[in-house]
């Protein structure tokens, strides 16, 4: 059995190149664009500009900027910290994008195709729910309330161990320099598992059933299902997760800034905080442009590089369903 | 290529944009200027001596000045911190501000033009008098912004200094005698961490262990090793006999104990909150605490000046300055005088703050009587000697850094003090 499963904006696209071609019509709908586009311009593009502009002086954010060309750019070249937050923002891709994809989609697969059906579908709402609450509290909340949880002497981590015999486990979660980062990590695993295991229960809604039954009729285990039917079925899904989950890693702030201010010593600066302590802190106003610059622009890239994989992988796969 | 019709719709998007810009940008007068209304800015608590005080001496210039109300509005310390130019680049700046003082704050602004000079309104209402030359340091800005000499940038209503709190009460219990020298105090840390108890309170997360280490270079320090890391009379080495004695000291203390190595990642307020909470016998920081501990610590406590130190950290406290486009400056320059009576000065300090025009015998708390004792004895031996982050801008971050590197072991004191010399050259004015 084929399923063709037409996909959102690129199915419209297809629709309507597929139609007569009615430019009139088309450039009337530019007006409903207007609002959107100016607000994206003054929001978005003037203040991205102006940043560039900034990036190219030395300022300390009053009195005159002055030009000084690529001079912030080529000390960014040799900064050990800018590139260290770097290093962090890759673990941050790793603890915000792929765990939370992985335990997104074994957690979404399970609820679906176990929890559902065997306690009924009202339990597997309650407990989607339950795993989409870090995703509604403010970060700036759950940081605090985590900053409670890893503190060293009275955290109710370390209470916890201790309360179970474990005492020489107990750490100084968040003041360790070999720990902060990991522990930093473990938070934004919890914050982010919510979205994929939305998102994945959403996409597997749109999956035929006949699909898993069929499987099962032939006798395919839970494991089997979800490799060979739920994955392939919810691969769109994924990328978008991924995507999405990326970008939110490369740009993390808030749970650095609640959680440890980058420290200690550094061990946990990401560059989206390296950039605002330089910009207010520091008040090295240019250098701190410059670093957002750049951190945009890889963004940009990224984002781009990830939806032209995703782009290809349909193709590819509309290809071999045609 | 655009259309005609696409130049249009792309040259309305530019001109609304910019429309939006400049609405956003844009003079939003709140209609003062009319010598009706003085616009007041302050970020003091309203529990803290100075917001008590403060809060009087809008009442009395209320009082003095029929018909005109006074339009006050709370800020954070932040938000202050880091917005205030362009706030007061704008037309919004209120009449009256508190700013932070210090080369990097109140030096960059008056730099840069955005403070009204009070040179002349200092010497016609005397307040220069009633400031000691300690306090009158961070008032004074030279064309560079540096503090010390020059014109008149702001004016402060009290003063602040660290000093040793000790928990009484924990020193008992434990048999140890309260110390009265340095010899004494490291005796007493040691037989603290013999009966299980860290004897320092400290935050690494924000300025309290660097204030530690700085105290501790002090100690070894005088007035012109101040004058030059302050205020650039000179060239400061961070590998001098101070500086090299405070970071392998502070290094060393981790190690044996007397601060504990899991607090790198504590905020001063855990620490304060941990010594208040008895945890602590002893907690090394600013006056700022002190009427917060006569309210909240339920056991019997003191204060001393760090013992065998002549300098310490301390300074006038946060200034009144007038921004350049302040609107109604008579009014501002009233409410600064009326803060300077004897009136709120003694308010302020039997509130626990540390006044610096108030009436001695007015003083009735007994703690804030010590309080002020301590003050008066610092300031007659020239003892304040700032902070370690003020002389360049975005020090602080620097500071809090690479002291948690020393904590945690992840750096040795000689790299310490090399990374501190790296960022303090790159900060610091050309000599």
């Amino acid at each position: 059995m084929t399923v063709t499963v037409e996909r959102g904006a690129r199915a419209v696209a297809k629709h309507q190149h597929a139609g007569p071609r009615r430019p009139r019509t088309r450039d009337s709908y530019a007006l409903f664009l207007l609002p959107g586009f100016l607000a994206f311009l003054a929001v978005i593009i003037v203040p991205f500009l102006m940043n560039t502009g900034v990036s190219f002086t030395e300022w300390q954010g009053i009195g005159s900027p002055k030009w000084t060309g690529l001079a912030n750019y080529r000390e960014l070249l040799d900064d050990s910290e800018f590139w260290a937050s770097f290093r962090h923002s890759m673990f941050m891709v790793v603890a915000m994008a792929a765990v939370p994809t992985m335990i997104g989609l074994v957690l979404a697969a399970a609820l679906f195709d176990y929890i559902a059906k065997h306690f009924g579908s009202k339990w597997a709402a309650v407990l989607r729910a339950c795993f989409y609450l870090p995703q509604v509290l403010p970060i700036a909340v759950a940081g605090i309330v985590w900053s409670w949880i890893l503190a060293p002497d009275n955290g109710s981590l370390n209470e916890l161990l201790k309360a179970i015999g474990l005492s020489s486990w107990q750490q100084d979660w968040l003041g360790d320099p070999d720990l902060a980062l990991y522990s930093v990590m473990g938070v934004m695993v919890w914050v982010q598992i919510g979205f994929p295991l939305v998102v994945f229960m959403a996409g597997l809604q749109r999956v035929d059933p006949l699909l898993y039954e069929a499987a099962e009729l032939d006798g395919a285990g839970w494991w089997r299902r979800f490799w060979h039917i739920t994955l392939p079925q919810i691969r769109p899904e994924i990328y978008v997760v991924l995507t999405w989950c990326t970008i939110a890693a490369l740009k993390v702030f808030g749970a650095v800034y609640v959680l440890t201010k980058g420290g200690p010593g550094g061990a946990t600066d990401v560059p989206s905080y390296f950039s605002f302590s330089t910009f207010f802190e520091k008040t090295q106003v240019g250098y701190g442009a410059a670093i957002s610059t750049v951190l945009t622009v890889i963004i940009l890239l990224l984002s781009l590089i990830g939806l032209k994989l995703q782009t290809r992988a349909e193709d590819a796969e509309e290809g071999v369903r045609a | 290529m655009l259309t005609a019709r696409r130049r249009v719709v792309a040259a309305a998007a530019v001109m609304m944009s910019g429309a939006l810009l400049l609405t956003s940008c844009g003079d939003s007068d709140s209609g003062s200027g009319d010598g009706k209304t003085l616009k007041l800015w302050h970020y003091e608590g309203p529990d803290s001596a100075m917001g008590v005080a403060w809060n009087e001496a809008i009442k009395e210039f209320e009082a003095k000045h029929p018909g005109v109300k006074v339009k006050f509005e709370e800020k954070g310390f932040d938000q202050i911190q880091k917005t205030a130019p362009m706030i007061l680049n704008s037309s919004d700046a209120p009449d009256l501000m508190e700013y932070n003082k210090g080369n990097a704050t109140a030096g960059a602004l008056s730099k840069q033009g955005l403070l009204t000079d009070l040179s002349a309104e200092v010497t016609k209402r005397g307040w220069d008098k009633k400031l000691s030359a300690g306090v009158r340091t961070t008032s004074v800005y030279d064309t560079n912004g540096v503090m010390g000499s020059g014109k008149w940038y702001g004016v402060p209503n009290y003063a602040e200094y660290t000093m040793a709190f000790y928990n009484k009460d924990l020193f008992k219990k434990y048999g140890i005698a309260e110390p009265k020298t340095f010899d004494e105090l490291t005796s007493a840390m040691d037989a603290f961490v013999k009966k299980g108890v860290t004897p320092l309170a400290n935050a690494g997360a924000e300025y309290m262990a660097q204030q530690y280490l700085y105290q501790l270079a002090l100690s070894k320090a005088d007035r012109s090793w101040v004058d030059k890391y302050e205020l650039y009379k000179g060239k400061t080495d961070f590998h001098d006999a101070a500086w090299t004695y405070a970071a392998q000291t502070f290094a060393d203390w981790v190690k044996k104990g007397y601060i504990s190595k899991k607090s790198t990642s504590t905020k001063a307020e855990d620490a304060g909150v941990s010594w208040i909470q008895g945890k602590a016998p002893i907690l090394f920081s600013g006056s700022w605490w002190y009427g917060r501990f006569q309210t909240e610590a339920k056991f019997d406590w003191d204060s001393s000046l760090w013992p065998g130190s002549n300098l310490t950290l301390g300074s006038g406290g946060n200034l009144w300055v007038v921004p350049k486009n302040a609107k109604n400056k008579d009014l501002a320059y009233d409410f600064i005088d009326i803060t300077m009576s004897k009136k709120i000065q003694n308010l302020l300090g039997n509130k626990g703050g540390v006044p610096v025009a108030a009436d001695t015998s007015a003083i009735t708390d007994p703690k804030s009587k010590q309080l002020i004792s301590n003050f008066n004895t610092l300031s007659q031996k020239d003892g304040l000697a700032f902070y370690p982050d003020w002389p360049v801008t975005g020090f602080y971050d620097v500071l809090v850094s690479e002291t948690q590197k020393l904590m945690t072991g992840n750096e040795k004191p000689d790299d310490y003090l090399s990374a501190l010399q790296q960022a303090y050259d790159k900060g610091a004015p050309k000599q």
